[in-house]
C-alpha cells in the first residue's frame, strides 16, 4: 500500500506540484511571481486541437489592446485602451451580458502625450475593487460588484509628458503605479497608493539624490547619490526611467521588483554617464518604498533598451545550487537570471540575435559593448544594431513559466536597426527623442519567433519561427499547452513538450494582448484573449487604420504586407472545448 | 501646453514664405528641433500622429489652416505651439509641409514586397 502512494508522490514532485488553482485570474501576471501559469488542466496538449471559439465581444475601441482580462468569481472584467472603458461580463448567463460598464471621465489630450498609441495594460483586483490607470495620469478604484467609482487619484502630470497605461499591482493594502514618458523626458518614479482611500503614501524616484530615491545610506557599495553622480549636471531631472511594465512581489523577502525604461533623450551625448537607474531592475519594500538593491542591465543606453519587462520569480538550480531567482527577457537581447535576494547576476545569455555587445561580464554584471555600435549625434548613422529598439522581446509581451517543465515561454522579435541620433530640445509634454531608427529583418528573414528558454543554463530549448514580430503575452497551463497570438491575427496553441503548434484560430485583428485561462461558473476551463493591433504596431504597420480619412500611410518597409492581414479593432474572445 | 480650443477663421492668413525653398529647408530643421517628428514621424509620414504628406487633412490643408493647427493645437493631442514658436518659425514649418510631394499612388491599393505563399 505504501509503494503506489510514494511513487505517485514522487511523480507529482517531478512534474511540479499541481497546486490548488482557484480558477480565477485576479492580477496581470496571474500570481505575485508573474508566472502566468495556470494549474487548470482540462485543456491539454492532446485535446486542444478541439478548442473552439465560444464567444466574442467588440469593445468598440480601436487602440492597441495590450494587457489581459480579469476573472473574479463569475465576472470577467475588461479594460479598453483610451477612453478606458471598464466592462463587467456576467459569466453565469448565456451570451455573457454586461452586469455594468464604467465609463470614466478621461482627458483626450492624453492621446497626444502617449508616445506609442493610446494603449492600456490592464486592471488588478483586490478587496472588492477593480483598480486601473486611466491614460491621463489617474488611478481609479471601482466597486467590483456595482461599477461605482470609489476613488480617483491623480498620480501623473501630463504637463511633463507623463501618461499612465501600465497595470497597477497590489500588495496587501498598497497599490503600486508608475508612468510612461521615456520619450518625453520625464523624471521617472513609482508610487504607492492606499487601496482603501487612494491616498498617495510614498513616491520613489528612479534617479536623483538618495533622498528622492528612498535609498538609505549604504544601500550601494559604489557610493551615495549614484542617481546624480552617474549623470551630467541636472540631466537626471529629465532623464526618463519610466515604469510602464509589470511588477512582481516576493512575500518571504517582502520585496517588489520592477523594471525601469530608457534614459532620455535617445541622443547619448546629452546625458554622459551611466544614467543610473535607467534600464534597471529595482527591488523595493512595498510598505515605505525603501530601495534594497538595483541592477542596471544597459548602462548609458545607446539603443532605447528599456528594462520594463516582467520579472518572473521562481526557484531554480543554478550551478548546482538551488537559488531564489528572478528571470527577465530584456529588450537588449539577453535573458537574465538574478538572485532576487541580492541582485547578484547568475546567468546572462542572448535569446535573440545580438550585435551591440559581445556578452555580459558575469563578475561585474556590465555588458561588453561593441564600441562601433555606440550611437550619438556626432557618430552619424550607426548601422547593423541588433536587436532593434522594439527589443529582442518587447516588455509588452509578458512571458510565462511552467513549474512542470522548469522552462520559460515567450514571444520574441528578430529585428535589427540603424540608429541616427540628433540633438533635441526638451519642450514639456512634447517628444524628447532625437533619433531616426529604421528597422530591417534579423538573420533568417523571419521577423519573430516563439521560444522555450532554460533560464538555469541560459539556452534556447526550441523555437517556432514567425513571419512577423511576435508581440503577444503568453499563458502556460498544467495541460502542457502554451497560448500566444500573432500580429497577423492568429491565436495559437503550442504543445510545450514538443514545441509544435497544434491549433490556431484567426481572431480578426493582430494580437498584442496576453491570453489568460480560467474556470467558468460551469466548472469548465476556458481561454480568453484580446485581439486589437496597436501600440508600436499602430505606428509601424503601415495602413492598419480605417477610421480616419485624413491619415493614409505607406507600408512599413521591413514588413510591407502586414496590413494585408490586419486592421485595427478591439475584440475579446473566449475559447473552450 | 493644452490641446484643442476654438479657432478663429483661417482662410485669409497669408504665408510670407510661400513656395520659398530655403524656408522649406529651415522648416524641415524646425520640424525636428521642435519635436514635431516625435509624433508625426520622420518625413512627416505619420507615427502616433497622422501623416502630413498624404494630401489628406482633418482640419484643412491651406497654409492658413496649417498655421492655425500649429499655433492653437487641435483635439486628440496636437499641442498648441503658439507660446513656444515665433510666427516666422511656424510659417517655415508650414512651408516645409506644403513643399512635400503627395504620393501619386494611394499606398493601400497594393502591397509591395514579397507575396505570401502560406496557405490560409
Amino acid at each position: 500500500m505504501q509503494l503506489p502512494s510514494l511513487a505517485l508522490l514522487f511523480a507529482t514532485v517531478l512534474q511540479g506540484t499541481p497546486s490548488q488553482d482557484d480558477g480565477q485570474w485576479t492580477m496581470p501576471g496571474k500570481d505575485y511571481a508573474s508566472r502566468r501559469y495556470s494549474a487548470l488542466a482540462q485543456i491539454t496538449r492532446a485535446n486542444v486541437t478541439r478548442l473552439k471559439p465560444l464567444w466574442s465581444f467588440s469593445t468598440g475601441v480601436l487602440g492597441g489592446h495590450e494587457g489581459q482580462p480579469l476573472v473574479v468569481g463569475s465576472t470577467m472584467y475588461v479594460v479598453t485602451p483610451f477612453p478606458n472603458v471598464l466592462y463587467a461580463f456576467d459569466l453565469t448567463r448565456e451570451g455573457y451580458p454586461l452586469r455594468w460598464k464604467y465609463r470614466p471621465d478621461v482627458n483626450p489630450t492624453a492621446v497626444g502625450v502617449a508616445c506609442c498609441d493610446a494603449i492600456n495594460r490592464g486592471a488588478v483586483y483586490a478587496a472588492g475593487k477593480i483598480v486601473y490607470n486611466l491614460l491621463d495620469g489617474h488611478t481609479v478604484a471601482v466597486d467590483a460588484n456595482t461599477g461605482r467609482e470609489l476613488w480617483k487619484t491623480q498620480i501623473a502630470d501630463m504637463g511633463q509628458g507623463e501618461t499612465t497605461p501600465m497595470a497597477p499591482f497590489i500588495v496587501r493594502d498598497r497599490v503600486l503605479v508608475g508612468p510612461s514618458g521615456g520619450e518625453f523626458g520625464i523624471y521617472g518614479w513609482v508610487k504607492a497608493l492606499d487601496l482603501a482611500s487612494g491616498k498617495i503614501l510614498w513616491t520613489a524616484h528612479n534617479m536623483g539624490p538618495d533622498s528622492l530615491m528612498i535609498a538609505r545610506p549604504g544601500t550601494f557599495t559604489g557610493g551615495a547619490n549614484l542617481g546624480v553622480s552617474t549623470w551630467s549636471g541636472d540631466s537626471w531631472r529629465r532623464g526618463g526611467a519610466p515604469v510602464w511594465g509589470w511588477i512582481s512581489y516576493d512575500p518571504q523577502l517582502d520585496l517588489i521588483y520592477f523594471g525601469t525604461g530608457n534614459p532620455g533623450p535617445y541622443n547619448t551625448e546629452q546625458r554622459p554617464g551611466e544614467n543610473k537607474w535607467t534600464n534597471s531592475v529595482l527591488a523595493r519594500r512595498p510598505r515605505d518604498g525603501a530601495l534594497v538593491w538595483a541592477y542596471q542591465f544597459t548602462p548609458h543606453d545607446s539603443w532605447d533598451f528599456d528594462a520594463n519587462a516582467e520579472m518572473i520569480l521562481t526557484d531554480l538550480v543554478v550551478g548546482g545550487r538551488m537559488r531564489k531567482v528572478l528571470v527577465t527577457f530584456n529588450k537588449n537581447g539577453f535573458a537574465y537570471t538574478l538572485d532576487r535576494a541580492t541582485g547578484e547576476l547568475l546567468v546572462a545569455e542572448p535569446f535573440a540575435h545580438v550585435t551591440w555587445a559581445k556578452g555580459i561580464d558575469r563578475r561585474t554584471g556590465v555588458p561588453i559593448v561593441d564600441s562601433t555600435k555606440v550611437t550619438g549625434a556626432s557618430r552619424g548613422n550607426v548601422t547593423g544594431i541588433c536587436p532593434s529598439l522594439e527589443g529582442g522581446k518587447s516588455p509588452v509581451s509578458s512571458s510565462a513559466y511552467s513549474p512542470r517543465t522548469g522552462l520559460f515561454y515567450t514571444a520574441t522579435n528578430n529585428l535589427c536597426m540603424n540608429f541616427e541620433a540628433t540633438q533635441v530640445t526638451r519642450i514639456p509634454a512634447t517628444p524628447f527623442i532625437g533619433a531616426t531608427t529604421p528597422y530591417v529583418a534579423g538573420p533568417g528573414g523571419h521577423l519573430g519567433a516563439f521560444i522555450a528558454w532554460d533560464a538555469a543554463r541560459g539556452r534556447k530549448v526550441w523555437e517556432i519561427k514567425e513571419r512577423f514580430p511576435v508581440w503577444s503575452g503568453t499563458v502556460v497551463t498544467a495541460g502542457d499547452v502554451a497560448f500566444y497570438g500573432t500580429l497577423d491575427g492568429w491565436f495559437k496553441a503550442v504543445d510545450i513538450r514538443t514545441g509544435r503548434e497544434v491549433w490556431k484560430f484567426k481572431v480578426g485583428s493582430g494580437v498584442v494582448g496576453a491570453p489568460i485561462t480560467f474556470r467558468g461558473p460551469d466548472g469548465k476551463q476556458y481561454v480568453a484573449v484580446y485581439a486589437g493591433i496597436g501600440g508600436d504596431w499602430f505606428l509601424l504597420s503601415g495602413d492598419v487604420r480605417s477610421d480616419d480619412p485624413a491619415d493614409l500611410r505607406p507600408p512599413a518597409d521591413f514588413a510591407p504586407d502586414l496590413a494585408r492581414y490586419t486592421s485595427q479593432g478591439g475584440m475579446v474572445w473566449i475559447f473552450g472545448l | 501646453m493644452a490641446a484643442g480650443g476654438s479657432q478663429p477663421p483661417a482662410g485669409d492668413l497669408a504665408n510670407p514664405f510661400a513656395g520659398d525653398s530655403t524656408s522649406a529647408t529651415d522648416g524641415s530643421k524646425i520640424f525636428s528641433t521642435m519635436n514635431c517628428d516625435g509624433c508625426h514621424g520622420g518625413g512627416a509620414l505619420g507615427w502616433v500622429g497622422p501623416s502630413l504628406v498624404d494630401g489628406r487633412w482633418r482640419y484643412g490643408g491651406t497654409d492658413g489652416a496649417l498655421y492655425q493647427s500649429i499655433f492653437y493645437g487641435r483635439p486628440k493631442g496636437m499641442p498648441a505651439y503658439g507660446g513656444v514658436m515665433s510666427p516666422g518659425a511656424i510659417w517655415k514649418v508650414v512651408t516645409y509641409i506644403r513643399a512635400q510631394p503627395v504620393p501619386s499612388v494611394v499606398p493601400t491599393q497594393r502591397w509591395p514586397g514579397r507575396e505570401t505563399t502560406r496557405a490560409p
